[in-house]
């Protein structure tokens, strides 16, 4: 009996290595994961408060790339309705007259991702500035818009960032029409509140009612057919009888822009150099 | 409770939630994965017992299983580290040299022996913990970077604890 006890202490050691590595190989080779306890996964309440606790902290972190990606997903969303309709127009236009072509260019617009880095509200002439530039792809007079609406117009392009003429700028006029009618006005900035615009030059013959919402017209290449821009809040005469103004609260938060895209038209050249052509007089022999 | 035993439960919490909350996500590379728990075991004092360093190695392997969902994996290899750890030790340690702390450290046993000390025993543990977790899926080529590369790491990140370790204990005398 003395000699086992002494045994045992002598080699204490190796009985204790011996039994915590045996220990360890029942854990590790033990093969139902349902048969764990709980207190030995990280689903127990110390290890799995401690990770919550850090990640209160940390979740903070991916906020910025989150919202990209949230933006990305809803920009190619935005692209595919796009796409969608103006598919959905070309069958339209096939079924209307069967000889006409379906465009062969289906996929006109493109959007470019970029951070807003710089925003004004409060002055008489707004720009904003953007962190991509010439090398990301962005040209002078590229429509911007964020996930509510339109933004503004691309005005100068740098290497790596571009400056944007704000909506909130009376320099920036933007051919607009009342959802569902053929009517053109043009969306102008008074200068006074950053929530709402004045919609001019509309006929008066334009039938429209309060709430109605403003988009794009089309009518140039810097926004496609169809952006939202705000809702008709109140309509008034303008200073020419023969035309109405509306006053429009703008879909799009300035005060809060951060993310914003820019809208690419492959067709811009085409289009310009077609109107170019026909402004200038022909040549006479 | 001793002030050596405080200081140890000290810094075992901390390191502990350093590797469960930060060093558990990062990998560098794909490969390098940071081990720096192990600095606990490596700094016990030198004429600690073999029982209690098991003892030890085991828990704190446990405690770090525990937080990343590793069955056993952490448990076997700090138990093996323990227990291979008084051998390494003498190895490197001039016999009969009487030491100011009993810890090992930069400061006790100075810079060579500490760097070959701690190269060795974050070769072992990676060696151990990277051949215990690859029972299921084998392939020698990735796991020989996989041990390389973390053995690089966490030597790294021992050599940097250490450091703050000591500088702190400085400044308290």
């Amino acid at each position: 009996m003395r000699n086992l006890i002494n045994f045992l202490f002598r080699y204490s050691a190796w009985i204790l290595f011996i039994v915590y590595t045996v220990a360890s190989c029942v854990l590790l080779f033990r093969n139902n994961p349902y048969q764990r306890h709980v207190f030995l996964t990280s689903a127990n309440s110390v290890t799995s408060g401690i990770y919550s606790a850090s990640s209160a902290v940390t979740s903070y972190f991916n906020l910025k790339g989150i919202n990209e990606d949230l933006q990305r997903r809803n920009a190619d969303l935005e692209l595919e309705i796009l796409n969608l309709k103006r598919t959905l127009s070309a069958y339209r236009e096939k079924e209307y007259a069967d000889s006409v072509p379906v465009d062969s260019s289906l996929q006109r617009y493109s959007f470019i991702t970029a951070h807003v880095i710089n925003n004004s509200i409060s002055r008489s002439h707004n720009y904003i500035t953007l962190n991509k530039g010439a090398l990301d792809g962005l040209r002078p007079e590229m429509g911007v818009v964020d996930q509510n609406g339109v933004v503004g117009i691309v005005n100068i392009v740098g290497a790596h960032s571009a400056r944007v003429i704000s909506l909130l700028n009376p320099h920036l006029r933007l051919s607009c029409k009342v959802k569902g009618h053929n009517h053109v006005g043009s969306l102008v900035w008074q200068g006074a509140d950053y929530t709402s615009a004045i919609l001019e030059e509309l006929p008066r013959h334009a039938e429209f009612s309060n709430g109605d919402t403003i988009v794009t017209s089309g009518y140039s290449t810097v926004f496609p057919e169809g952006v939202p821009v705000g809702v008709v809040e109140s309509g008034m005469k303008d200073h020419d009888e023969n035309f109405y103004a509306l006053k429009v609260k703008l879909f799009t938060d300035f005060s809060t822009l951060s993310t914003v895209r820019v809208i690419k038209d492959s067709m811009t050249d085409e289009i310009k150099s077609i109107e170019n052509s026909e402004v200038k007089p022909a040549k006479k022999p | 409770m001793s002030k050596l035993t405080f200081k140890f439960i000290l810094l075992t919490v901390i390191l502990v939630l350093l590797q469960a909350v930060g060093l558990n996500h990062i990998c560098l590379f794909g490969i390098a994965v940071g081990f720096i728990y192990i600095y606990v075991i490596l700094h016990l004092p030198i004429d600690l017992s073999q029982n209690w360093a098991l003892t030890i190695g085991f828990l704190l392997g446990l405690v770090i299983d525990t937080f990343s969902d590793t069955q056993g994996v952490c448990a076997l290899s700090c138990t093996i580290l323990a227990a291979v750890r008084g051998k390494v030790l003498k190895l490197y340690l001039p016999r009969e040299e009487e030491l100011t702390d009993p810890c090992p450290s930069f400061k006790s046993i100075g810079a060579p022996i500490f760097l070959k000390y701690t190269v060795t025993m974050s070769l072992i543990y990676c060696t151990t913990i990277f051949i215990v977790d690859a029972f299921s899926f084998f392939s020698p080529v990735i796991l020989l970077l996989k041990i390389l590369s973390s053995t690089l790491l966490t030597w790294l990140l021992l050599i940097a604890v250490d450091t703050i370790i000591s500088h702190r204990d400085e400044k308290r005398l």
